[in-house]
């Protein structure tokens, strides 16, 4: 994943954030980035994820 | 050495012992530490605030009460700091950030008020990265240093909860772990860190909000010391509701000097990925054989989705936070450092539905890990897979998306995980470089089996020396002071 800067200043507009031109090419460079390791993370995972439900990651049972 | 040397080194344990039998005074022990706060601390910056009248005050509080008979347990009258990220009625609580400066919180967390209760005293409060978040460039209440070499980082976030023990700045602290941020300080700086499973401490009072994965705990100079610390905040708390109702053991009762019948297991991806440093390595290699010579059977493992723990915190633990700073970050942008702003917006434009797949990725990782570990007691590798770096080395410098991965993520591989897995992990000594500088070793334990991480650490720290060896800051320090690099 390769976001354009104009699809960063896009994206933020959308929630009212104003990202200074010195800022944005590391905020790309991190969110796009991070969008990638989802990309493989979705290649390796992406059945079991399938099959998970995000429970949040507390210890209701006794075994755990 | 001199005499308040040794009694700045002592154990929280011993000098607990020595008030109680009234051979060392609560005031003398704060005093001591007061002073050795002045001699270094401009150059360590452990602290941000020190609360020198109120301790005292309460150190003579306690000696009064001590000598009425009223004894309040082992932490009575112990000096501890928190990472001012944690809450403290009157005592302004800033997080590392200009934007919270003049905050002065009405009321205590809860974890600070359950060490009241237990008599200890609040000397200070720890400077740490920009909302507890690492990657801070430039540090609002001065950079912090370690006290082994002040050219060298303390790690991230909680560095003043780290530096403060290792440098006989107080008899432990409290410090937050979100992914690393307890572990990784204790590492860089030679001493003990906890992070408890998630639900062991209340969360209440301090500020975090990476609601699935924050966590408090201790950082001290000995394994006994943590679980002193930890027994006294330990438990169920209707102000969280997150927070277990099991019931809080007696962690040193777990103690044992040898450890037969406790399976253990390296994590072959955590333990030795590419790039971890020879003498981290060799030490982790001894480390290993002491578990064996104790007597734990000790194997290996592998848990290859362990390596997406880190950018599945970052797209779903920052997301929870940064959406707690979205208003700041429209209207003050420039008074937040550079490495905490470009990372909460990062985090702000996650798209939805990533963060929902992020959060089922995470439990998918977390079951992996929680499947080793019911075959293996306990799962090991090193803390940090290379020694504290150069402070300018230590920056979160983003020029590339290689630089993302290199120096945001894959340097965490070796603590995120156990943070995703909410277990219990404990950070303690291991062994130094040929230049001085401490090595961690990581133990991490099922769900609510601090137990047992203590009671391997504990053997491992009676079997090596690593615990009994403490920087001489006035050598340490000098070639700074020479240069006139400390800040004023």
């Amino acid at each position: 994943m390769e976001l354009t800067t104009e699809q960063l200043r896009a994206m933020a507009g959308a929630i009212g954030l104003d990202i200074p031109e010195a800022d944005r090419e590391n905020v790309r460079l991190r969110l796009s980035t991070l969008l990638s390791e989802m990309e493989i993370i979705e290649r390796e995972l992406g059945r079991e994820m399938e099959r998970t439900e995000p429970v949040p990651p507390v210890y209701p049972h006794e075994e755990f | 050495m001199t005499i308040d040397r040794n009694l700045a080194f002592l154990s929280a344990a011993e000098q607990g012992r020595m008030i109680r039998s009234r051979k060392l005074s609560p005031v003398d022990l704060v005093q001591s530490y007061l002073d050795r706060i002045g001699s270094y601390d401009d150059v360590l910056r452990a602290y941000i605030t020190v609360c020198a009248e109120s301790a005292l005050a309460a150190a003579r509080n306690a000696e009064r009460e001590i000598a009425a008979g009223n004894w309040r347990g082992p932490l009575h009258g112990i000096p501890y700091g928190v990472k001012d990220q944690i809450c403290t009625r009157g005592v302004r609580t800033t997080l590392g950030s200009k934007i919270n400066a003049d905050y002065v919180p009405d009321f205590d967390a809860t974890v600070v008020a359950k060490l009241e209760r237990a008599g200890a005293i609040l000397i200070g409060k720890e400077n740490l990265h920009e909302f507890g978040k690492g990657g801070t460039n430039v540090f609002p209440y001065g950079q912090p240093r370690n006290p082994w070499n002040p050219e060298r980082t303390p790690s991230s976030s909680s560095s003043g909860s780290g530096i403060a023990p290792a440098a006989g700045f107080c008899s432990g602290s409290l410090g937050e772990d979100t992914g690393g941020s307890i572990r990784g300080p204790a590492a860089a700086n030679g001493v003990v860190g906890l992070r408890p499973t998630y639900g062991r401490v209340s969360r209440y009072g301090a500020i975090m909000h990476a609601w699935h994965s924050d966590t408090i705990g201790p950082v001290t100079r000995t394994v006994e010391d943590n679980a002193l610390l930890l027994s006294a905040i330990a438990g169920y708390d209707e102000l969280d509701a997150l927070t277990s109702k099991r019931a809080v053991p007696d962690f040193l009762s777990a103690f044992t000097p040898d450890l037969k019948g406790l399976r253990v297991a390296t994590v072959t991806e955590m333990a030795w990925p590419e790039g971890v440093h020879a003498e981290v390595r060799s030490a982790f290699e001894r480390a290993l054989r002491v578990l064996k010579e104790l007597g734990a059977e000790v194997g290996e493992v592998s848990l290859p989705w362990a390596k997406h723990a880190i950018p599945l915190q970052m797209l779903t633990s920052d997301a929870d936070s940064a959406s707690m700073y979205r208003d700041l970050l429209r209207t003050r942008w420039n008074d937040f450092d550079v490495g905490t702003r470009t990372r909460m917006a990062t985090a702000l434009l996650v798209p939805a539905p990533v963060y929902s797949r992020a959060m089922r990725a995470r439990a998918v990782v977390r079951r992996q890990i929680l499947n080793a570990l019911t075959h293996w007691d306990a799962l090991l590798c090193p803390t940090n897979l290379n020694p504290p770096a150069l402070i300018a080395d230590a920056r979160e410098q983003v020029k590339s998306k290689a630089d993302v991965t290199q120096r945001l993520i894959l340097r965490r591989i070796s603590t995120h995980p156990f943070g995703v897995a909410n277990t219990p992990a404990l950070a303690l000594p291991m062994g130094f470089t040929r230049d001085g500088l401490p090595l961690s070793l990581q133990i991490a334990g099922r769900p609510f089996a601090e137990e047992t991480v203590y009671r391997i650490g504990h053997a491992f720290e009676r079997a090596t020396p690593w615990h009994q060896r403490h920087p001489d800051l006035d050598h340490t320090l000098a070639g700074v002071r020479e240069r006139g690099t400390a800040e004023a």
